[in-house]
């Protein structure tokens, strides 16, 4: 196994591939805001009396949830100009498409997260007079909030690994960028370890993060 | 009923009937509340008592027959329900205190977001019934660093700060160390001195015989017999509620 490593081959390379690190933290943050928004009021209109709601969103979750992401970008890239003529940039459809994934995944742990706090919360507020909004946003809220972070962290760290699959619609993120440095170099080992390492010391402290955010919640429980 | 009677009733509770599914948890339950009245619901465990307390609330849902609060029927469908719970306070068993708020936040949040009172005014508000409950040294502190009794004490003080006309207790003391019950039942006793009308279910008969002016004995979602506490614990009509304080180990000797 003679393989000769060449790192010099990064030599003003490096700053190219961290520019696309910076796309990689944009996409992850606009992604991650916009399902956290999207997901909450999923998790809260599939909470809802109202069946042909619960219908319409339990159907919302589990197709995003049952399809690829990969499929799903694809088919907003590529598939949704021709149906209605709107087309998105690459960065534009690739937002969408993670948005729209995550926000089914969100809405499922915001569910959980409400329908963990007690029913005798819910009595109280209504017993002091409080109206079904009133009670949600003042007592069940601020609770299921609190509860629901941990797993909302490792939401974010999946999150933030998966950017690298709208590579595939150049979007000059991380991994798109060591594409296309491997095609240039003819040195994709160098240049892949690199990517994996980047990607490797960004994600693990917010992995161990998350972790003890877990621990926090167990303890504290 | 004379007509000053009829303007005496707060609740008016006619031909009540819950199930839950196939389960008949009250069957035909007529019972009056006047104002200032202290009313103690008493049965076994499973003959409705909470049932019966949560729909004067609407926190369940009859199945048929009417509850009337101050002469307007909260059965209806279309009945304005958070307005109808502004005038009735709920204490609970488990207390249900807001974990993520303070004692005195706990206390200020029905007349904050309820009634749309200025913070310093609901502030003011809470820190008096705090004194009231015997807990303004505990105002800053979380429900989670609070023993059973303040707790309790504490979800006393939300339920008053929406100024109610009827309280309601479901069991209040049930969930409570033995050494914690007094504090609870001294600030109830203080209420119904006055003049609070309340309507609790409880087990503890020392607390109904002393402080109730009405007993009512509920079996299987019967009212099987009302009364004075005299009346019912030393002279009941029906043999169950004599089987049932005899269960209790009601000592009428020792009395």
């Amino acid at each position: 196994m003679g393989y000769e490593w060449r790192f010099d081959v990064l030599e003003g390379n490096l700053e190219f591939l961290l520019g696309g690190l910076g796309l990689t933290i944009g996409l992850s943050v606009l992604s991650m805001i916009g399902s956290l928004i999207l997901g909450l009021l999923l998790g809260i209109a599939r909470l809802s009396p109202w069946r042909g709601m619960q219908f319409v969103t339990t159907i919302y979750s589990d197709f995003l949830r049952g399809t690829p992401l990969l499929v799903q970008l694809l088919w907003i890239y590529y598939s949704l100009p021709i149906l209605t003529g709107v087309v998105f940039s690459p960065i534009a459809s690739a937002a969408i498409a993670l948005t729209f994934n995550l926000s089914a995944f969100v809405s499922e742990i915001f569910r959980a997260g409400i329908q963990s706090i007690g029913r005798g919360q819910r009595e109280a507020a209504l017993a002091l007079g409080m109206t079904g909004w009133q009670t949600m946003t003042r007592v069940i809220l601020p609770q299921a909030v609190r509860r629901v972070i941990p797993p909302l962290g490792s939401v974010w760290v999946s999150l933030f690994k998966d950017t690298a699959l709208v590579s595939v619609i150049a979007v000059p993120e991380l991994m798109y960028r060591g594409k296309v440095l491997s095609i240039e170099t003819y040195r994709p080992v160098e240049i892949y370890t690199v990517v994996a390492l980047i990607y490797f010391f960004v994600t693990f402290p917010q992995a161990r993060a998350v972790d003890w955010l877990f621990e926090r919640a167990r303890v504290r429980s | 009923m004379s007509e000053h009677e009829a303007h005496d009733v707060l609740i008016e509770v006619r031909n009540l009937d819950k199930s839950f599914g196939d389960l008949q948890v009250l069957r035909g339950i007529d019972l009056n509340i006047r104002r200032g009245e202290v009313v103690v619901i008493i049965g076994p465990s499973g003959s409705g008592k909470s049932t019966l307390l949560r729909c004067l609330n609407r926190l369940e849902d009859p199945t048929s027959g009417s509850v009337k609060i101050d002469g307007v029927d909260i059965t209806t469908r279309n009945v304005n329900l958070p307005r109808v719970r502004r005038q009735v306070g709920m204490v609970f068993q488990h207390f249900n205190l807001f974990p993520h708020m303070t004692a005195l936040e706990n206390v200020m949040e029905g007349p904050r977001t309820v009634l749309h009172m200025s913070r310093s005014d609901a502030e003011c508000l809470a820190q008096g019934l705090l004194v009231k409950v015997g807990l303004a040294d505990k105002a800053n502190g979380k429900p989670a660093n609070l023993s059973g009794g303040q707790q309790q004490r504490v979800a006393i003080a939300r339920a008053l700060a929406m100024n109610p006309d009827a309280m309601l207790f479901d069991e209040v003391t049930s969930a409570l160390d033995p050494e914690l019950v007094g504090e609870v039942l001294n600030v109830m006793r203080k209420l119904a001195d006055e003049g609070m009308t309340m309507v609790v279910v409880t087990h503890e008969m020392s607390f109904a015989r002393r402080v109730a002016d009405r007993v009512v004995f509920l079996d299987q979602g019967l009212l099987v017999e009302e009364g004075p506490p005299d009346r019912i614990f030393h002279r009941a009509g029906h043999e169950r509620t004599r089987q049932f304080l005899d269960q209790l180990h009601w000592d009428i000797a020792s009395e």
